[in-house]
């Protein structure tokens, strides 16, 4: 038990839990280390931003660092061009639509699932939930023929809900891991005496473990919205080329294919696909983390 | 074997205070335990010694050396944690070796201590198993082996018995009681259990709020603690505390409640002079309460009425919870006792024993045996 | 379905699960558990477990017949050279990228355990995991850029080589350093992942074992090596293996970075070439049944170390 009297000293101190007498490694090379990994960390996005406000010819010729003593030479024409002429916009749209229903229906699935396999006792219960751990690690590349014949033959190729179906499918394995690990955690008591009352377990599911899960669920969330929105290989699988419905991965893939050498286009376009990854993995780190210190496992 | 001393030692933590001007000198083989409620300082003070965190101000010397800057590794100390803090992935020879193997003694002399040290606790079976393996009482006596091992000018105990069920805490006092002896090295423990601090040590520091309240003998805090903390920490069942006014009648000294009046034997009556008029604060230890019937022969007790609320049956006493208007007290009293819950009952207060305060300061003005013994 | 009165009795539920008392829960349990799990169920059955089933059968046959042709798919796979190279190098991903992120991300743990600007420090070692993969590949091909010696560098890789005095590289074409210039982009996309969940394992170390090993002699490189590295082992092995799974897994980064030419090639990217490119699916399917049976061990050892945490 942590000695009340000293704030410090237990291990979740706001310094380090090895101690304030740690001299062995002297501050200064170690400032000077972990500030140097950080810095070598931001460069490679830090290029991308600052070339996708270049001049094309610019880009070619000189190093984007030297934009930096010259920033009279950016502007946003890159940025113009690819969402308008290139079809950014559009694709942006495109992983948005997919995106969002796909991460909704993933977690309203998983957790019906997640539930049952906590809190209804069944048959087989265990070896079903060994069988999900086993999936977890199943490479889709195994799945993708056999699909995409699947879909040829239902007409869902080329569309959305192919899609939202595919993500919530290939989601599931980690969705429910995570989220069955966590129900089962929940208070025995408080669902055993709402069942005492005589509350089904649809009851149950709505007004107890969910409301008491939205950390759990916002993790997922965020999570498997990422995923989504970063796939690039079932977009080409069962999306297939067509540009209308293409998310921006296909699209940057494509253009990088297509226009190789045009780095003020590939840099603006991959720029504005990692604009909403940032953003919400800024403002909802914490849940981001959560959810990889959960899972730990996600094939 | 070394002392300890302690010199005017200030710790904060911010704006917080954890220890403020703790100055103690701690005798070499003594066994010296720091005692008081959570969050006094014992541990705090007790982190200093140990190096695990710096002083803010002030002296702390081992031996004759200031080690104020010097690591927790160098001191020639060892601890032993609450929590045993045993290396979980070595096994239980690894553990009590693993200090050794640093400083990179020789084999032989390693196995040699090593074995010494746990035929002393009694754990020579233990060796290969890992500590996740072990009960909490084997875990503590490998934590005080590796201690030990270690042949240190001093040993530091942080509240080693707070995690052993009550039973087993009895019986491992009575061991490291018997280490101690064995081993004649300082020993400085933190406890905050007032029966661990009275049974085992050589000298007891109370501490309170980051200061050192009273430091002596058992018996020294037990007969003349210097305050009313001091009085009502040490001594379990607590002292009972309550006030009277001194009046002066008919030549002799007489304590006045609410709804009673105890005459003051002769002997104690002088230390009570200067406060006739005065309201006191005064206490009374509940073993020098009996019931009326029964008081122990030789004993010159003053008579109470009181009204009895619970009584509590402890096989060799009884614990009467009683009333004098609204003066309540705790009375130990004899087994054979006709007391009863709701019934009124006579006890006879034992006044030789008893300590007068300043009901403001709290200081002790008189105690046992002693007047105004007090700084 | 209802536990017997036996084990009602014995006072332990049924699966061993925490779970309510008998007399507490809902009626026709064995009905309702089927209809939360349907959908979970049908998906899962659809998506993973019949296809993966198919594609092993799948793997036997000839793609323009269909006709059962037993080891043909594989023997080619086994004899070509092109194969051989897919399989260098996703064992050069399994190893070099495994172990290099790794060992970075606890080095950077325990680093930054020291400082207090430590959340910063991790946030910004974390970001690359929240970019899609193409878009890192598209960052890293940006890094680098090739020019020819005699012009100014604009790729930073070459911008730092020729600044130090040595000649531009060729890192995407020249085969002796691509794989190596992709699997640092995977390093600096996964580091930060390593690097978070080293982390929390460190912090679970109780500090009272750090204080008595200090106490005991200990100077911080041996609390390192003796203490917190070994306390560190399940947390290490759980980053490896999914990092291993990755490294078996990669594909978005070599299609965009290479599309797999020039000797990069990996078991993803090779079965997406031979469904795509080729339409041999028969080819297809035997890479695909391939990159399972290098995952198997991993998923048996996950499946281990999950039914012993139980």
């Amino acid at each position: 038990m942590a000695t009340a009297e000293a704030p410090a000293t237990t291990a979740n101190a706001p310094t380090t839990n090895t101690g304030r007498l740690a001299r062995a490694v002297s501050r200064g090379p170690l400032h000077v280390l972990i500030i140097a990994v950080c810095l070598a960390w931001m460069i490679p996005t830090l290029g991308l931003f600052v070339s996708s406000f270049r001049e094309g010819s610019d880009i070619a010729t000189s190093g984007w660092w030297t934009a930096l003593s010259s920033p009279s030479t950016l502007n946003l024409e890159n940025y113009r061009q690819v969402l308008f002429t290139q079809g950014m916009a559009r694709s942006f749209l495109n992983s948005l639509i997919i995106a969002v229903p796909a991460t909704l229906l993933t977690i309203l699935v998983a957790a019906l699932a997640a539930y049952a396999f906590s809190w209804i006792e069944f048959r087989g219960r265990e070896a079903l939930f060994l069988l999900v751990v086993a999936l977890l690690v199943v490479p889709l590349q195994l799945t993708l023929i056999p699909v995409l014949r699947m879909y040829a033959t239902v007409g869902l190729t080329g569309t959305f809900t192919g899609m939202w179906i595919a993500h919530v499918a290939y989601g599931l394995p980690f969705a429910v891991f995570l989220l069955r690990n966590f129900f089962i955690a929940l208070p025995k008591d408080l669902l055993e005496s709402a069942f005492l009352e005589g509350a089904s377990h649809f009851t149950a599911f709505w007004r107890i473990v969910v409301p008491l899960s939205v950390p759990a669920l916002a993790a997922l969330g965020i999570f498997q919205f990422l995923w989504v929105w970063n796939d690039l290989l079932i977009a080409l699988v069962y999306l297939g080329g067509s540009a209308t419905v293409a998310p921006m991965t296909v699209t940057i893939s494509n253009l990088v294919n297509s226009f190789g050498g045009a780095w003020q286009l590939l840099t603006a376009a991959a720029f504005i696909s990692v604009t909403l990854p940032l953003l919400i993995f800024f403002a909802l780190q914490r849940y981001f983390v959560e959810g990889i210190l959960a899972g730990a496992v996600k094939g | 074997m070394a002392r300890v001393l302690f010199d005017h030692v200030v710790k904060r933590y911010g704006e917080v205070r954890a220890l403020k001007d703790f100055s103690l000198e701690i005798t070499d083989k003594e066994f010296l335990v720091l005692v008081g409620p959570s969050g006094c300082g014992k541990s705090t003070a007790l982190r200093l010694l140990a190096g695990l965190e710096p002083a803010s101000e002030g002296d702390i010397l081992i031996g004759e050396r200031r080690v104020n800057d010097v690591p927790a590794k160098d001191r020639d100390i060892a601890m032993v944690f609450q929590s045993y803090a045993l290396y979980p992935h070595m096994t239980v020879a690894g553990n009590i070796a693993f200090g050794l193997k640093l400083r990179k003694l020789p084999k032989d002399e390693i196995n040699r201590r090593v074995k010494q040290a746990a035929e002393t606790l009694g754990v020579e079976q233990l060796m290969e198993r890992k500590p996740g393996q072990l009960s909490g009482g084997q875990r503590q006596r490998i934590a005080l082996a590796r201690a030990i091992v270690r042949e240190p000018a001093v040993f530091l105990l942080d509240e080693p018995l707070s995690n052993l069920d009550a039973k087993l805490r009895v019986n491992t006092r009575a061991e490291i009681s018997k280490l101690h002896k064995r081993l004649g090295t300082t020993f400085v423990y933190v406890t905050h259990d007032q029966t661990e601090a009275m049974t085992m040590a050589d000298r007891i520091a109370v501490m309170n709020a980051g200061e050192i309240h009273q430091v002596g003998s058992p018996q020294e805090l037990y007969d003349r603690p210097k305050n009313v903390f001091v009085a009502g920490f040490i001594g379990s069942p607590a002292m009972n505390f309550f006030k009277a006014r001194v009046d002066s009648a008919d030549g002799a000294m007489d304590l006045k409640g609410n709804t009673f009046t105890m005459r003051v034997p002769r002997d104690r009556a002088p230390e009570l002079q200067s406060y006739i008029g005065r309201e006191m604060l005064f206490g009374v230890r509940p073993e020098n309460i009996h019931d009326a019937q029964f008081t122990p022969t030789g004993i010159n007790a003053v008579p109470l009425d009181v009204g009895v609320e619970v009584t509590e049956l402890m096989g060799n006493e009884v614990f009467l919870h009683v009333e004098a208007g609204e003066t309540k007290l705790l009375a130990r009293v004899d087994p054979r006792t006709e007391a009863q819950a709701g019934k009124p009952t006579q006890l006879a207060v034992d006044l030789e024993r008893m300590h007068l305060f300043d009901p403001d300061s709290e200081q002790a003005l008189a105690t046992v045996g002693a007047a105004a013994a007090v700084a | 379905m209802a536990p017997s009165s036996k084990e009602l009795s014995a006072g332990r539920p049924v699966s061993g699960r925490p779970d309510v008392s008998a007399s507490a829960r809902p009626g026709r349990r064995l009905s309702v558990a089927w209809l939360y799990l349907a959908p979970a169920g049908l998906l899962l059955g659809a998506f993973l477990v019949y296809p993966t089933i198919s594609t092993i059968v799948l793997s036997f046959t000839d793609p323009l017949s269909g006709q059962f042709v037993g080891l043909k798919n594989y023997t080619y796979l086994f004899t070509s050279q092109q194969t051989l190279t897919v399989f260098r190098n996703n064992l050069l991903w399994l190893f070099l990228f495994t172990s290099a992120t790794v060992t970075l991300g606890l080095l950077l743990a325990v680093l930054t355990n020291h400082v207090r600007y430590e959340a910063v420090a991790k946030a910004v070692i974390f970001v690359p995991m929240a970019v899609s993969f193409t878009a890192a590949a598209v960052i890293w091909r940006f890094m680098y850029i090739y020019q020819p010696a005699t012009f100014a560098q604009t790729g930073v890789m070459n911008a730092l080589v020729t600044a130090l005095g040595g000649d531009p590289v060729a890192w995407i074409t020249n085969r002796n350093v691509n794989n190596f210039a992709l699997i640092t982009s995977g390093i600096w996309m996964w580091t930060g992942f390593a690097l978070v969940v080293v982390s929390a394992g460190l912090k679970g170390i109780p500090s009272e074992i750090i204080e008595a090993a200090r106490v005991d002699g200990a100077n911080e490189r041996q609390i390192f090596w003796f203490i917190i590295l070994p306390m560190l082992r399940s947390v290490l092995l759980v980053v490896s293996v999914t990092l291993i799974i990755n490294s078996l897994k990669v594909f978005d980064l070599v299609y965009v970075m290479t599309f797999g030419n020039y000797d990069t090639d990996v078991l993803a990217n090779r079965m997406f070439k031979e469904m795509f490119t080729f339409g041999n699916f028969g080819r297809a399917s035997a890479v695909a049944v391939v990159l399972l049976a290098a995952i198997l061990p991993l998923a048996l050892f996950n499946l281990r170390r999950f039914r012993r945490e139980q």
